[in-house]
């Protein structure tokens, strides 16, 4: 399936897609709500399975690139079960801080009751907030993540430029995202992947084959590598950068604010 | 596939799963707690990053390919080494001598260091507790010094072999192998093989006596 003569980016106008449906724009928050509310309870087996583990290991390297130390402020941002904010946690300690934001509250309790039964309590805020409008003062964070999120939020631009706002000069954003795979061969294979076996597995593991197509067909409708950069220099990140992981499957761009 | 993460998160996996057998090691993984240990092995191209808290958590620091190479993370202690010396570690004794010696670079807090080495050096895990908790206490018990006492007469046996063997060859004409000799270590050969069919037996017997303990448990349920 070939879908690069579809548009990647927000539509101008009032429609946006959803999936490769073409949708009102006020209907996509809705709709995406639904989705994530509908997998929360087997988010985390899901990501496992349909990743083969692997997602450990890119969230793992979005650690690696942050910086991050003892006493930073961090905003895990569609933070939905929080994997990122575990680890944060544990590495800011008592004098750093770790907001776990996601707009869906499904996701942000499976993720409490997770990060309690962890022992991970004190240093960690849940705060319900969209992505574009975000309610924290200008300069807040040393550090932003964005991890399998940004695909979801209906006006990008807007999402990259309230992250801007928050983060404080010399911090840095991390979109972890799924992208576009650099090989012939293994975008076939994804593809196949992707749009046959996934929604199955949905169906199996989540009795929910629709969400999981769903998932196949943002992943496709979302902005390529040098795209999303670009939207980034937009959003006036700089030193923007991006590596690929496993193939391109997943990218992990990097900007900062000076 | 991110082969640094995949490095950093099997060493975190096996120091937590180590440290999670000792029941004394969470007391002395509170005095490290909030402490960051970075340590940069000459041979690898990143360094691994230690954080303390509740756990140990594992990371490396990485740059993008197109960037300048980050300012290194800022940790409680620095050490930096050659892959020949790591092992060294283990003895936190033996720190001050290596810096001395200049095989080992260290910047900020030695007790970090020194605290850590002790940490995994100090670990004392029972392992038979460990087994039982598979297998039930008697069993474990039994398997211990089963092994054991096999494990010993085998060195035992082998020792021996391997000394007549050594001063066989040692002799003047020791290439020559005569046929009394030959007997002899066919012999030792036989017993030693004797002795692993003893310890089949052995092992089939507990493993009998595990199987019917746990039939038994069953019955009890019924
Ligand atoms: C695929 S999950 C990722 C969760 C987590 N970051 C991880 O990597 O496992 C995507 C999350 O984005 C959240 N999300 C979707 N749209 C959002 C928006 N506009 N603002 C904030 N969060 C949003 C969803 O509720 C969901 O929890």
């Amino acid at each position: 399936m070939s879908v690069s003569d579809t548009k990647n980016t927000d539509t101008d106008n009032n429609t946006t897609h959803f999936g490769f449906k073409q949708v009102d724009k006020n209907q996509k928050v809705d709709m995406v709500k639904e989705v994530f509310q509908s997998v929360a309870a087997k988010y985390d087996i899901m990501n496992d399975m349909m990743s083969f583990g692997i997602h450990r290991l890119w969230k793992r390297y979005t650690i690696d690139c942050s910086g991050v130390r003892a006493g930073h402020k961090i905003l895990d941002l569609a933070g939905g079960t929080g994997d990122l904010t575990a680890k944060f946690s544990r590495i800011v300690g008592e004098s750093g801080q770790v907001v776990l934001a996601d707009i869906n509250d499904a996701m942000l309790k499976v993720g409490r009751d997770k990060l309690r039964n962890l022992g991970i309590v004190g240093n960690v805020e849940y705060v319900q907030a969209n992505a574009e409008t975000l309610p924290f003062p200008d300069n807040t964070f040393d550090i932003i993540t964005i991890a399998f999120g940004l695909r979801n939020v209906t006006d990008k631009a807007k999402a990259l430029a309230s992250m801007h706002r928050v983060l404080k000069p010399g911090g840095r954003l991390l979109v972890l995202e799924f992208s576009k795979p650099t090989n012939e061969m293994l975008s076939k294979a994804y593809d196949l992947y992707s749009f046959h076996l996934l929604p199955k597995m949905g169906q199996v593991i989540a009795n929910d084959s629709e969400s999981y197509q769903y998932l196949a067909e943002s992943i496709r409708m979302h902005p390529g590598q040098d795209e999303l950069k670009s939207m980034m220099d937009e959003a006036g990140f700089e030193h923007t950068s991006y590596q690929n992981l496993t193939g391109g499957i997943v990218a992990m761009h990097r900007g900062f604010k000076f | 596939m991110p082969l640094p993460q995949l490095l950093t998160s099997a060493i975190e996996i096996g120091i937590n799963q180590l440290l999670a057998l000792d029941p004394d090691s969470p007391a002395r993984l509170a005095k490290l707690k909030g402490k960051t240990l970075q340590v940069k092995v000459k041979e690898l191209p990143w360094p691994l990053i230690f954080s303390f808290s509740d756990q140990v958590d594992v990371r490396t620091s990485q740059t993008a390919t197109n960037e300048q190479p980050e300012a290194p993370i800022s940790s409680d202690c620095f050490i930096e080494l050659n892959l020949e010396t790591l092992p060294k570690l283990k003895d936190s004794s033996q720190l001050t001598q290596l810096i001395q010696q200049q095989k080992l670079n260290l910047i900020g807090d030695i007790y970090i260091a020194q605290t850590f080495s002790t940490l995994i050096k100090d670990l004392d895990i029972d392992w038979e507790e460990q087994l039982s908790q598979y297998t039930g206490d008697v069993v474990a018990h039994q398997t211990f010094s089963t092994m054991q006492s096999a494990f010993s007469d085998l060195k035992r046996q082998l020792t021996t072999s391997a000394e007549q063997l050594s001063n066989k060859l040692t002799e003047p004409n020791g290439l020559s192998v005569s046929k009394n000799e030959f007997f002899l270590f066919s012999d030792d050969v036989s017993d030693i093989r004797s002795h692993v069919e003893r310890l089949d037996a052995r092992l089939a017997i507990l493993e009998q006596k595990q199987l019917s303990r746990t039939s038994n448990t069953k019955d009890d349920t019924q």
